[in-house]
């Protein structure tokens, strides 16, 4: 509009009329035409450029213009609001006040890039009080139109007729059904506005216009684009679209996306509304894609379609009209489910549309976490309960709770509890945020049962149908069964299932498309993925998650549990043959956990870690080490400070059978395997080394044992020698280290405890959460190893090691080789494998591969600068 | 329902019922000092488990005598009218809270896509546009009720400087914790069950949404 006094406007436009009023034929660009005149989004608007895609695919679209961003003002000028209606009526090839096929008019907004709060779709334009109620005739049902179009006349009224908002309210809350809050607000709009509602559909349209500018300048509409740090004069396009009024049995309009969101496969998933389209459908109140009247087959074209020309899972706004379909709108979808992209990138891979490595980069390795999440382990052979809605995701079996009370009572003991309620009150809160999980059998997922649960992280499964609880009895019926409190259930938050018993809750297997990619990722990458394993168990399930060797094998807890008497009376003996006896028997012990555990390896590498525990776990609590002698000699042997005292490789020397005795254990398990047909690639490793008199001596004893072994069974057992980088001076002293040791693993979680100085439980609990607040840090150096610090210390022991042994293996072992960026910044200094958990690996896989990708970018990258 | 155990408001120390209302809309008090719920325990109104502090069925049934306005009164008729308006807001400020915590696909908001929370944004302050009237006209016939406007006003004022649990969070007065408490007062001073409050929302909205 102008802003120039009237009289002045009036003036020169009589003078200039083509200059100052814009010639329609340039203000309206029908649907698919932007482009072609060179307009960018700019002028279009995100909506008219989607429109415009859609009509160069071949998609069938509804009829409608877009009033460009510069020009949009003129809408609000009746002369220009007839020529797009007309235009509207052209295009649709129906004319507005037709009784017999009607059209009416929808006023839209957008900007040149995706934003927040819009002005509200004004749809119903064109409806006058003396046609609603044919219009209802058409359509059947009669809620549909005026509910919709109180929603227009409401936001009219306050934004071009000046209507006071509370005035509104006010003739809103005194009127509840919809045709007699239309009626109030024409007779509110009579009383207060600064003229009648019009009955002229051309002037509707150009209030509407006015109203979109005047909500747009709002205070909140200003509030909304500060907190998005939009530029405040931001500029809309207008677009005016034919509504085409049909009978709802065969019309309406819903929004549809490619893919199962559960299976990721293409399976278009969506919601179809009868009616009067509205801006926000309501939730949950729609019907599958299957009720469409005239079928899915054009939709299910228009979304394949969509996918290949964008290559992303997609979503589409359409309307059906006398059971044909037409989009108002698609786009890729901004956050589509996980295994939906999955499942597209191994589709598009599959048909030659992406290469793989392409089809790698789709997915990343924090994506590749959250599809393993936890979940129930289910063999087939568990009594289902009852089927509810799935409200808040996670598994968790416990115990039947019926009230707060008993949950907190539970919860005290440490026992998990499953809060059991047909309904909840703030009086269940309590018992929701101390029991480990929730079920209840009213409401659904946005029931305040399932607010209150995701926002406590609870898993929860709502509405689960036929749920009786009976509080004085005690008793709960669910399904068929009567169940009492404190009996066990378990349930998933994801699928709404709940079962009876107490399942095992594990992480999810990769999907197959997953492992595809995985497989995909394999061959993209430079970086080996090992386990850190401790038994023969976790190795099989990480060989199963594509583990390529065991990278730590920790021999700790073979000493720990019912071992923890023998250990003790190697360290606590009074006499040698006392100490001998309980070596043999701990070797004897070892011997068959390695046997498994090689067996469980196969043919591929494995690092075995001597004993590595601090002492003071195996020393007796005082006070219980039996007689008084014993007694004297445990508290000499007490330490201040034992993860710096007598551990590793100083244990060992001081009691030197006990690495001898392991070695030999290992080393024969090893003849036994090879036996079978398996020959697992043996590396022993030597930890907490700081010295290499140390490596050297601890070196001597393992090869002692080798040669005892050869000795006995005839058989001399290959294997590699290498230490643990864990201090600081192993990592300066990495050529004098690698001497004697073929391979180094760097154990990064002491490493980088060492580097700061810092005791992991002490700075965690009291230190790091500061030094994050403050900037001091970006993450916490046990998550993601500090690349400046620690991460020099290896990149030099890397280094000065190769001067002596090119062809020394080197790994990482600690928590580190988990964590994506660490992976990435292993990759970069060229070490050849990293070792994380057995539930990590996948993520590693990934996470390896995405850091090859990067490689080329990053070396090309350091050339432009150079 | 009306258990035995409670034979009428007189029953309980006049000095108690503020407090005794305040703990049964809240469901529970955290951290709350010995002196403050004591007297509730020893009136067996209330029960102490670890930090929380919970009341009792006498309780509850106390605190529902309290608030029940008298049955086929004006105020009654009034209450309800607002009670009918409140319902399909209810409904929204669910959904606004479900949005906020799920994507619409079901999964978990990890708050990095920042068009969709500020669409969320924009849909809670339609619910705060659309609650405000519904609040003025209850402050004048129900006394006190003036508190949840105020306590949605400071959750909304939170939520803006960026601590987003104040939206949905059980463990502060969050928009929803305030919310939850109007709307279980509104239950008990009209004597509505949880089951008839719900059949009534369903037919509310069904009827506004066509």
């Amino acid at each position: 509009m102008s802003t120039t006094d009237g009289r002045s406007g009036a003036l020169a436009q009589a003078h200039t009329p083509v200059a100052q009023a814009p010639t329609p034929g340039h203000t309206l660009v029908p649907y698919g035409q932007g482009r072609i005149r060179g307009l960018d989004a700019g002028e279009l608007g995100t909506h008219g450029i989607a429109m415009d895609r859609l009509v160069a695919l071949g998609l069938p679209v509804v009829p409608g213009l877009t009033v460009p961003a510069g020009s949009a003002d003129s809408l609000c000028e009746p002369e220009t609001a007839r020529a797009a209606l007309e235009l509207v009526e052209q295009l649709s090839g129906r004319q507005i006040g037709d009784r017999g096929r009607p059209l009416l008019l929808r006023l839209s907004a957008s900007a040149s890039t995706e934003v927040a709060g819009l002005p509200p779709d004004l749809a119903c334009i064109g409806v006058t009080a003396a046609d609603a109620d044919d219009l209802c005739a058409v359509i059947g049902r009669e809620e549909a139109l005026y509910e919709v179009w109180a929603a227009t006349v409401r936001m009219i009224a306050e934004y071009a007729l000046d209507v006071p908002g509370p005035e509104l309210d006010d003739a809103l809350l005194d009127a509840p059904e919809p045709k007699a809050r239309v009626d109030a607000l024409l007779s509110t709009i009579a009383r207060h506005g600064t003229r009648p509602y019009p009955d002229d559909p051309a002037e509707q349209l150009a209030l509407a216009a006015r109203a979109v500018r005047g909500r747009w300048a709002s205070p909140r509409a200003r509030r909304s684009r500060k907190a998005q740090r939009l530029p405040a004069d931001m500029a809309l396009a207008l677009h005016v679209q034919a509504v085409r009024i049909g009978p709802s049995d065969l019309s309406g309009y819903g929004t549809a996306v490619s893919r199962h969101p559960d299976s990721g496969r293409f399976a278009p998933q969506g919601s179809f509304f009868r009616g009067v389209r509205r801006s926000a459908p309501p939730p949950h109140t729609g019907e599958p894609l299957e009720k469409i009247g005239g079928g899915t087959t054009l939709l299910e074209h228009s979304l394949l379609t969509l996918e290949r020309h964008l290559h992303a899972p997609v979503s589409v706004d359409f309307e059906v009209r006398d059971g044909e379909v037409s989009l108002l709108a698609a786009s890729a979808q901004s956050r589509p489910p996980l295994r939906a992209s999955v499942c597209l990138a191994a589709d598009l891979a599959g048909d030659g549309t992406l290469g793989p490595e392409e089809a790698v980069r789709r997915v990343g390795p924090a994506q590749v976490q959250e599809l393993l999440h936890p979940q129930l382990r289910l063999t087939g052979a568990e009594e289902l309960l009852v089927q509810g809605l799935p409200a808040s995701p996670g598994a968790a079996a416990g115990a039947i709770v019926l009230s707060s009370e008993r949950a907190l009572e539970l919860g005290a003991a440490g026992t998990p509890a499953v809060l059991v309620a047909h309904e909840t009150t703030p009086a269940d809160v309590p018992g929701m945020l101390a029991a480990s999980a929730v079920l209840t059998g009213s409401g659904g997922i946005a029931s305040h049962a399932a607010v209150v649960a995701r926002g406590a992280g609870k898993p929860a499964v709502c509405g689960a149908e036929g749920l009786r609880v009976d509080p004085v009895a005690g008793t709960v019926r669910i399904g068929d069964r009567l169940l009492s409190e404190g009996d066990p259930v378990s349930l998933d938050g994801r699928t709404g299932a709940v079962y009876a018993g107490t399942l095992p809750v594990t992480l999810a297997d990769p999907p197959p498309e997953l492992s595809t990619l995985l497989e995909w990722a394999d061959g993209v990458r430079r970086l080996g993925v090992r386990v850190n394993a401790d038994t023969a168990a976790e190795v099989n399930t990480a060989v199963a998650l594509g583990a390529e060797g065991v990278g730590l094998c920790r021999t700790e807890h073979q000493f720990l549990g019912d071992r923890l008497p023998l250990i003790r009376r190697v360290i606590l003996a009074a006499d040698p043959d006392a100490r001998t006896e309980a070596l043999l028997a701990l070797e004897h012990a070892q011997h068959e956990d390695f046997r498994a555990l090689l067996s469980a390896v196969g043919d591929r590498p494995v690092t075995v870690r001597l004993l590595d525990a601090p002492l003071h776990e195996f020393l007796p609590p005082p006070g219980e080490a039996g007689d008084a002698a014993t007694e004297q000699r445990a508290d000499a042997l007490r330490e201040a400070n034992p993860m710096l005292g007598l551990r590793g490789v100083r244990l060992a020397l001081l009691h030197e059978r006990l690495y001898p005795a392991q070695a030999e254990a290992l080393f024969a398990a090893w003849v036994d395997v090879a036996a079978t047909g398996v020959r697992p690639e043996l590396e022993v490793m030597i930890p907490l080394v700081s010295l290499p008199e140390e490596l050297a001596a601890a070196a001597a004893y393992v090869r002692g044992a080798a040669e005892a072994v050869a000795a006995r069974t005839g058989v001399t057992v290959p294997y590699r020698l290498g230490t643990m980088i864990e201090t600081p001076r192993a990592a300066l002293m990495a050529a004098e280290l690698a001497e004697h040791a073929e391979f180094f693993s760097f154990g990064t979680n002491d490493l980088t405890q060492l580097t700061y100085g810092f005791s992991r439980d002490d700075v965690e609990r009291q230190v790091l959460a500061s030094y994050l607040d403050r900037g001091f840090l970006t993450a916490s150096p046990f998550a993601r190893l500090d690349p400046h610090g620690v991460g020099a210390l290896v990149a030099l022991a890397a280094e000065r090691a190769r001067l002596v042994r090119p062809d020394i293996k080197l790994g990482v072992c600690g928590e580190h080789g988990g964590d994506p960026e660490s992976i990435a910044l292993c990759d970069e200094l060229g070490l050849d494998y990293v070792s994380c958990s057995a539930h990590r690996v996948p993520v590693a896989r990934m996470a390896a591969a995405h850091s090859a990708l990067r490689e080329p970018e990053r070396r090309s990258e350091s050339e432009t600068v150079s | 329902m009306q258990p035995a155990a409670v034979t009428g408001s007189d029953a309980v120390d006049e000095t108690l019922t503020e407090a005794v209302v305040d703990l049964v809309l809240r469901g529970m008090w955290r951290g709350a000092p010995e002196s403050e719920h004591r007297p509730l325990v020893d009136a067996g109104l209330a029960m102490a488990k670890g930090p929380m502090v919970l009341p009792t069925e006498r309780a509850k049934a106390t605190a529902a005598q309290l608030l029940r306005v008298p049955a086929g009164s004006e105020q009654e008729e009034r209450i309800t009218a607002v009670y009918e308006a409140f319902l399909p807001v209810n409904r929204k400020i669910r959904e606004v809270c479900t949005a906020w915590q799920c994507r619409p696909d079901g999964s978990a908001n990890d708050h990095t896509d920042t068009v969709y929370d500020a669409e969320v944004r924009e849909s809670l302050e339609d619910v705060h546009e659309a609650i405000q009237p519904v609040l003025r006209r209850l402050e004048r016939v129900l006394a006190g009720s003036g508190r949840y406007m105020t306590g949605l006003d400071e959750a909304l004022d939170r939520f803006d400087d960026g601590a987003v649990e104040w939206l949905a969070s059980p463990l502060c007065d969050s928009y929803h914790t305030v919310w939850m408490r109007l709307h279980q007062e509104l239950l008990l001073v009209l004597g509505i069950s949880r089951a008839q409050d719900e059949v009534l929302e369903e037919e509310l909205v069904r009827r506004s949404r066509g």
